[in-house]
This record gives structure tokens, sequence and C-alpha cells, in this order.
């Protein structure tokens, strides 16, 4: 158990973390992660790469739902603006990648402006269908904007390269990724400490007793929309290079509902929730694929007849479960398994 | 005229449907303060076991409701028993996931069962076309209209009158002093669940014989979400009528502006009403004190 743990500044309220063995941890995981694509298989990079542009994207939308508590249901919408926004510009115009990228972000948050202007009269759920109904806007505009968007034909996304690397392939696509992670989430961490994630908890906790304290709603609220968005931006122009090929089908609005699931499932306003749960999330679908391979004859055909719908089920009977044993998501199972060890053999 | 006329018949079809989901929706808001978001699938659910029902039995309208309607009662009491009654007390964060989750087990259950080619299902209606005044409907049209009548008028009737009714008003205004005068917050949201799965079964049924039966069934229910928003999350009533409205525009859309509107012309609707009214038409508003 750690004693003598005393604070004697603000600043060191505020510090990341106190402990050199936290700091120590991370480096750990960051060489661990690093060194992975050469310890794994090309499916298994595949498959860290969805997760960790699942934890981009839930990041983001934690800024907004988690910290500011603005409930969002159209990071479907975002997502493909990101998406869209850095296929055409690499595609149509030419651009290279790593400045579409940024610019698939920057639209992300132009556009949030406008589905952030609601928010400012709107509460709770009435906010949430209200961006629901952007990212049904959104998609429409996506569908019939022929022109610009090829319609229902959906863009083909290639050639990604740079200094003759192509960055859409196993590696080179990870460590892309994995840079952009380190960045959002310090990013995050460190948003969190200034005045403006202060402010932002405070706007969350009640909004008016925010505005009586001096913050001002309609900057703070509108610089959650646009922060938040221009990460989930970001996390959907990486969507858009991983998977080759943007389709508006991509981000049917179940997609939205998905990204709310994460960050409720991994622990509401905290980054590592939000972490923990797009990482769970990810791999629940391959998780339940190996179980039901260890038990079930994959040739019955029952089994194959009805594959999606028993994971789907499996799916939804997980989440179920966890919010069951535990309804502050799963930073509350690690909090309680760090409280556990930290004061053992005692039980307080 | 007649175009009119017939857009406007349509839009009223649709939107008793719409208005049927969305009751469903506002009766639970509003008295567990939880977006069932399993609502579509309880929906398409009872719809299909009211398929099965029919085809076993081979039963007309009437009869086959009054043993549909018994059936999704219970079920929406066992969905609450199992799903929603343990998660009393917790963050409403976590009870919306649940019904999330549950959504998706409903979703892949239903599927299972039925498979996931559609039906065509006529709930023992008859399918000969009736002229009112100069505009020719389906029967099953009209009962869907119908059925957003008799439900809204026995809703109104329920809670204003009924004992169980005004417990739910009473617990919909502050469950703490609702428990306090000894209102049994358990049994209301469970009744809730169950009048709720009821709505839905009458709607999936009607929807299923207007239109067809099929596993992408569920989805009404979020396109329905417009109704609910635009009558108030917490009004019953309101969000029937609001169905109707949001309808009648969707196809309104479709006949004088363009084809692909009528998907977003409601979603267009909700956003300028809410910058007007933010607790949508008929909802009642927060009072807060810091």
């Amino acid at each position: 158990m750690r004693t003598g743990n005393f604070k004697e500044t603000a600043g060191q309220l505020v510090a990341l973390s106190d402990s050199k063995v936290v700091w120590g941890w991370a480096a750990a995981l960051l060489v661990l992660m690093v060194a992975a694509p050469f310890l794994i298989g090309n499916y298994q990079v595949t498959l860290m790469v969805s997760a960790m542009i699942a934890v981009i994207g839930a990041v983001g939308l934690n800024m907004l739902t988690g910290t500011t508590g603005l409930i969002s249901l159209g990071q479907a919408g975002f997502l493909a603006v990101g998406a869209y926004t850095n296929a055409i510009l690499m595609m149509d115009y030419g651009w290279p990648f790593w400045l579409s990228m940024p610019a698939g972000g920057v639209a992300a948050a132009i556009i949030s402006i406008f589905v952030g202007v609601p928010s400012l009269r709107l509460k709770g759920l009435y906010l949430a269908i209200t961006t629901l109904a952007f990212s049904f806007i959104i998609n429409h505009i996506i569908l019939y904007a022929e022109g610009l968007t090829h319609g229902p034909n959906g863009i083909f996304v290639s050639n990604a390269k740079l200094f003759g690397i192509d960055f859409q392939r196993g590696k080179a696509l990870y460590y892309l990724t994995l840079g952009i992670v380190v960045i959002t989430v310090f990013a995050a961490l460190n948003i969190q400490r200034t005045r403006i994630g202060r402010a932002w908890m405070a706007i969350r906790d009640h909004d008016i007793a925010a505005r009586v304290m001096g913050i001002d709603l309609v900057r703070y609220k509108l610089l959650a929309f646009v922060v938040s968005s221009f990460i989930v931006g970001i996390a959907g122009a990486l969507i858009s290079l991983q998977i080759r090929f943007v389709n508006i089908d991509v981000f049917a609005l179940i997609l939205s509902i998905e990204a709310l699931a994460i960050i409720i499932l991994g622990g509401l306003g905290s980054i590592a929730g939000a972490i923990l749960g797009a990482i769970f999330l990810s791999f629940l679908p391959e998780a339940i694929r190996l179980f039901f391979g260890l038990f079930a004859d994959p040739n019955s055909s029952f089994y194959t007849t009805y594959v999606y719908e028993i994971r789907g089920i499996a799916y939804g009977v997980v989440i179920v479960a966890i919010l069951r044993l535990k309804p502050e998501g799963l930073i509350g199972l690690w909090r309680d398994i760090r409280k556990y060890w930290s004061n053992w053999p005692l039980a307080y | 005229m007649d175009f009119f006329l017939l857009l406007i018949a349509t839009g009223l079809v649709s939107g008793a449907a719409y208005g049927l989901i969305a009751m469903g929706f506002a009766l639970i808001y509003k008295s567990t303060g939880v977006v069932n978001f399993a609502q579509g699938e309880m929906v398409m659910l009872t719809a299909y076991i009211s398929y099965s029902l029919s085809t076993t039995f081979g039963l007309s309208f009437v009869p086959l409701m009054l043993l549909t309607i018994p059936i999704s009662m219970l079920l929406g009491l066992a969905l609450e028993r199992i799903f929603i009654r343990p998660m009393l007390g917790e963050p409403i964060f976590a009870i919306v996931m649940v019904t999330v989750g549950l959504a998706v087990i409903l979703r892949g259950v239903t599927i299972m069962i039925w498979g996931p080619d559609p039906f065509n299902f006529t709930a023992g209606i008859s399918t000969e076309v009736v002229y009112v005044g100069s505009v020719p409907f389906y029967p099953a049209q009209l009962y869907l209209i119908a059925a957003l009548g008799v439900l809204t008028l026995a809703g109104w009737i329920f809670l204003r009158f009924t004992r169980m009714g005004i417990a739910m008003r009473a617990v919909a205004a502050n469950e703490t002093a609702a428990l306090l005068v000894g209102i049994s917050v358990k049994r209301v949201h469970a009744t809730a669940w169950a009048f709720s799965a009821a709505i839905a079964s009458v709607a999936g049924v009607l929807f299923a014989a207007n239109f067809k039966l099929a596993p992408d069934l569920w989805f009404q229910g979020l396109k329905s979400f417009p109704a609910v928003i635009l009558g108030g999350l917490d009004s019953v009533i309101g969000s029937a009528a609001a169905g109707l409205v949001i309808g009648i525009i969707e196809n309104l859309f479709q006949g004088y502006v363009g084809q692909g509107l009528r998907e977003i012309s409601g979603f267009i609707v909700i956003i300028i009403v809410l910058m007007v009214r933010p607790y949508g038409l008929f909802g009642s508003k927060d009072i807060e004190r810091v």
C-alpha cells in the first residue's frame, strides 16, 4: 500500500501520474506495441489496427459524451465525413495522404460546429436524437451528391505512399495508427487537466452552475464538439485507408450506437475506460468466433447457417452481463482489481 | 388535388405506424426515464410471434390480436424482469446500454427462429381496396389508422382515470416521492414494459400486414425517433399525434420536393422544431434548481 503520498503544489495535483511505476508500465506497453507486428501474424496485425482505430474514435467520443456530458449519436456521420474527405482529396484531387488525413479531421470539425449549435439549447436524449438526425442527413447528402462523393458507387482508396512506403499495408499502417493513438491519448489526457478540461467537466456536472461560475457555455460546448469531431474525423480517415473502399454502408447508424456502447461499457468519462472498451468490443467478435470454434462443429448446418446470429446474441449477452456485473463499466472492474491488490492481504 | 389527398392518405398510414411505435417508446421513457433501444426489436419479434400464431391457427384479425396482445405483454414483463429490473437504481446510461444489448439479442433470436427471408403476412385482413371518399385504401391501412386512434384514446383514459395510470404519472413526475407515498415503482415499470410490448405488437402486426414481414422491421424503431422527439419524449399522446405529422410531412416532401428527401425530412423537421421548443411539442419542460 502506498503511504506518505503528499501533494504540495497544484501542479502535482494535476500531474498525469506521480508514480514512476506507472510511467514505467506505460513505456513497457509502448515498447510491446512497437514490437508487436514482429511477434504476431498479419491477420492479428489487421485486427489490432481496427482496434486502435476504435480507440481513437472512442477517445474522441469520450471527450464529448464522457467529459462534457453531451450525448452524441452522430459518430457515424463524423466518421463518414472524415473518411470521405480523405478519400475524395486523395483520389480525386491527388493530395498526399499525410495532408488529406488532417483535412478529414478539419472537415469533421467544421461540420460539428453546425451539429453543435443545437447543443446550446438541447439536453440529454433530445440532443442525442438531434445528432442522430444530423448523421442521417450527412449520410443522405453523401448518397445524393454524386458529383462530389460518387454517391452509391463509393470510392476506392489506394496509393497512400510516402518515401516509397505504402501506408495501407500491414506494418506501415500499424505504425501510422499507433503513432496517432499515442498522440491522441496524450493530447486527451493533457486537455483534461487544463482549464478547458475542467470547464467541460463542470458543464457535464451542471451546465447552469458552470455558467454561473463564469464558463462560457457557447464557447466550451462548441469547442468540445470541434475537438472531439476532429479526432473522430481522423479515425474516419484511417478507416478509409484500412478498408480501402469507402461506401455509405460502412457508416450505418448502428455504428453510432456501437461507439456509444464502447465508451459506456468501458466506463464513461475515463480515457482509460474508452481505451479498454474499444479494445474489448473490437476483439469480442473475434473471441466469440474462437470460442464457438472450440465447441461447435464448424460443419454442422445449424452453425453455418446462423453463425452471425449466434455471434450477435453472444455479443449482446456479454454487454448485458458486464453492465449487470459492473454498471460503471470495465474501468470499474479494473479499479476494483487494483484496490484489491494494493490492499492485499487486507480487505480494506 | 387528388395527388395531394393521396399523399395525405398514405402519409396518415405510415404516420400511424410511426405514432404507434413512438407511443411504445414514450410509455417506457415516461415511467422509467430510459429510452428503450429495443423497441423496434420488440415490434419485430411480436409481429413474428403473431405470424406464427396466424399460420398455426388460421385466425382472423380480431381473435389473432386477442391472442397476440396478451402474449406480447407476457414477453414485455419477462424482458423487464430479466434484463431491466436487476438494473434498478443503476446509472441511466447503463440501463440504456442494456436495452442496446437486448436489441442485439432479440434481433439474433428472431432471425434464428424464423430465418432471414421475408414473409407475406395479411394478419387475417382482406386485401380488397376500399374507397373513402375518392381515396383508395387497403383495409390494413385503415386498421392501422384506427388502431392508432383506439390506442391513443385508451392511453389517455388509462393515464388519466385508472389507478395504475395515475401511479405511472406520479412515478414520472418524481420517483422518490412516488415511492414515499407507497407506489410500487417496480410494478409501475413492469406495467410500462407490458403495455409498451402490447402497443409494439399492434404496431408490428399492422405494419407487417401493410408492407411485409422481414427481419429489417426493427429499423422502423430508429425511424420513429423523429415522432418520439417531436411529440416530446415523455408524452404518450403527443408522440401518437407527432407520428401522424411526421408521416404526412414525409409524404409531402416525397411528392413535391424529391424522392430521396423522404427519409430525412422528418429529421429536418425535428431539428427545426427542437430549436424553437427544446422539449418537443408536448413534452414537459424540466425546471431545474441549481
